[in-house]
């Protein structure tokens, strides 16, 4: 048993992480970099100078608690929508044989393949009615139900031993509450995983929003990053990157108290 | 045991999500395959009805044309990178080291966390080809960066690599779980009688784990084509001259910035289709048999 050699393979996969984290890194540091030496040191990750001058600079062209605070909203009411229906729905289909079963799973799953595309114009339409552009209220509204948040619940829920529900069912309690109190604390860990994915993404999202916010008070941050960017080449680097830094710091948070509940809920929406 | 008794309970459970689907996706589905037969600029108070001729227009307008030639080198390229690679990495991983396995996985994810506007900003100061640090780094070596934007096909590989490094970690969790699904004891059983590494993956590893990777390669496409949609507006906004527009990108172009509803609803329902036929390649190929109502 003494054929230890290293395993080559480490070298690629090592590769891998750095293609991975080595951009997030140079941001970050280029974030507390002068304009100056993010041209002159640009291979070093330690900032010769360093400097929160941008952030303070950014602090006076944008609004950042606002941005924030309209980020924060429109992901959180994304998120607490996506989890209520999706609980619902799962729990409904964990609990009850009703006609029309396979067809209502079946069209779940389409929704998925559906591109936003076919419904941006109506609904971009629907959202102008209710004057509701210019709002992020307008951004949640559309999407408050998700396909894959309905299947990971759903595939959590059927490990809920049935001999559970059924002594709660002969001990009459009302459905109201067995889901309240014996499905939703069991399935804890999945919607606090599931839960968080939705906020991360909901808190990048891009699309949507630039369609319905298009005053810059109602701004999410990637928008307001958007605005930093240009493509003729004249981008302030160290400024664009200090507002990413901030942006990342909520999803990175969030991965680092979660990240195994996380990960385990990922491979699950894949598991079929 | 389910409880078959209550016919209407299931139903108020369901109506939450049921609303939400018809006002945010059938009703608009229909809404814009109707829309799809009238020339309208989303604020003109009347349509005009034109039968076919988007339809027409979508498959014989020369930029058309176009975007629908990069959409197909999209997908390539998506499902080369997001796709291939990623499969290619989760058997390594799983077969073929021993250690760090939960590692890669964490440290991999990490991009996925992050915003596509991010990805674009960054790639767009790595990869600028006067002064970002490749142009720098190629410099040293003699080596002039192409200005890739002025290029389509360069434009396309830079935006589908930008959606490459968010979604790569997420891919390759999915793939890695379902290599993790298959009976050890098969592989081991091939371990015995001495079969290859390589062989045992070719012959018995893929097979057995087509469910997953058909799903992952038609949500790679189907996802991907849309992922796309914020480095294109972000950098390129589809140039130049339309050389890294794809369909899903000119269809948003039509509607809001173009003011052409008509073109844009044939646009997106000529999409729907493709994906509806993807659809069904999931349902016979992955939607697993033994879920009691599928």
């Amino acid at each position: 048993m003494f054929k230890r050699k290293v395993n080559l393979w480490h070298v690629l996969l090592i590769l891998i992480v750095l293609m991975a984290i080595l951009p997030i890194l140079f941001m970050i540091s280029n974030s507390f970099k002068t304009l100056q030496d993010s041209y002159s040191s640009m291979l070093s990750l330690i900032p010769k100078n360093p400097t929160i001058d941008n952030f303070l600079t950014l602090n006076r062209q944008v609004n950042l608690l606002g941005l924030t605070w309209n980020t924060f909203l429109m992901a959180t009411i994304v998120t607490l929508g996506k989890l209520l229906t999706g609980l619902l729905t799962a729990y409904a289909f964990r609990s009850y044989q009703f006609r029309g079963k396979m067809l209502i799973y079946l069209l779940f799953v389409a929704t998925i393949f559906v591109p936003f595309t076919i419904v941006m114009i109506p609904n971009y339409l629907v959202i102008a009615k209710l004057d509701l552009l210019n709002n992020v209220v307008g951004v949640a509204l559309p999407q408050l139900c998700d396909a894959t948040g309905i299947m990971i619940f759903l595939k959590t829920m059927e490990k809920i031993p049935n001999s559970l529900i059924d002594a709660a069912h002969i001990d009459q309690i009302p459905n109201r509450k067995i889901f309240f109190n014996i499905v939703i604390p069991i399935l804890k860990p999945s919607i606090v995983s599931v839960g968080a994915i939705f906020f991360i993404n909901s808190w990048n999202e891009y699309v949507w929003p630039t369609l319905i916010l298009k005053d810059k008070g109602s701004f999410t941050l990637p928008l307001a990053l958007q605005n930093y960017i240009s493509s003729e080449g004249g981008t302030n680097f160290p400024l664009a990157m200090a507002l990413s830094t901030i942006m990342i710091i909520l999803p990175l948070l969030i991965y680092l108290i979660f990240q195994k509940y996380i990960l385990n809920s990922i491979s699950n929406s894949g598991l079929k | 045991m389910l409880n078959k008794n209550n016919k209407i309970l299931p139903f108020v459970y369901l109506l939450p999500t049921a609303i939400l689907l018809t006002i945010f996706m059938i009703i608009p589905i229909l809404y814009t395959f109707y829309l799809s037969f009238f020339d309208w600029n989303l604020i003109a108070p009347t349509k005009e009805f034109v039968g076919l001729k988007n339809y027409i227009e979508v498959f014989t307008d020369p930029v058309n044309q176009k975007v629908i030639l990069n959409t197909l080198i999209y997908i390539i390229f998506l499902v080369i990178l997001n796709f291939v690679i990623p499969y290619f990495i989760s058997l390594i991983v799983k077969f073929f080291i021993s250690k760090m396995q939960g590692t890669y996985k964490v440290l991999f994810f990490i991009p996925s966390l992050f915003s596509l506007v991010v990805g674009a900003m960054i790639f767009t100061w790595i990869l600028n080809p006067v002064s970002g640090p490749l142009a720098y780094i190629l410099k040293a070596i003699g080596l002039t960066m192409p200005n890739w934007s002025n290029s389509g096909i360069l434009a396309i590989t830079v935006i589908c690599l930008i959606t490459n490094w968010k979604v790569f970690g997420y891919n390759f969790i999915l793939l890695l779980t379902g290599l993790g699904s298959i009976p050890k004891n098969i592989i081991d059983a091939a371990r015995i009688d001495g079969i290859p590494k390589w062989r045992l993956v070719w012959n018995v590893i893929l097979p057995m784990n087509r469910g997953i990777a058909i799903y992952v390669l038609i949500l790679t496409i189907v996802q991907g084509l849309q992922y796309v949609f914020t480095p294109i507006n972000v950098i390129t906004t589809g140039g130049p001259y339309y050389g890294s527009s794809n369909v899903i990108y000119q269809t948003y172009l039509n509607a809001f910035v173009l003011y052409k509803t008509g073109t844009s609803s044939a646009l997106a329902i000529t999409t729907f289709l493709i994906f509806l036929i993807l659809l069904f390649l999931e349902i016979k190929f992955v939607e697993s048999r033994d879920k009691d109502y599928v």
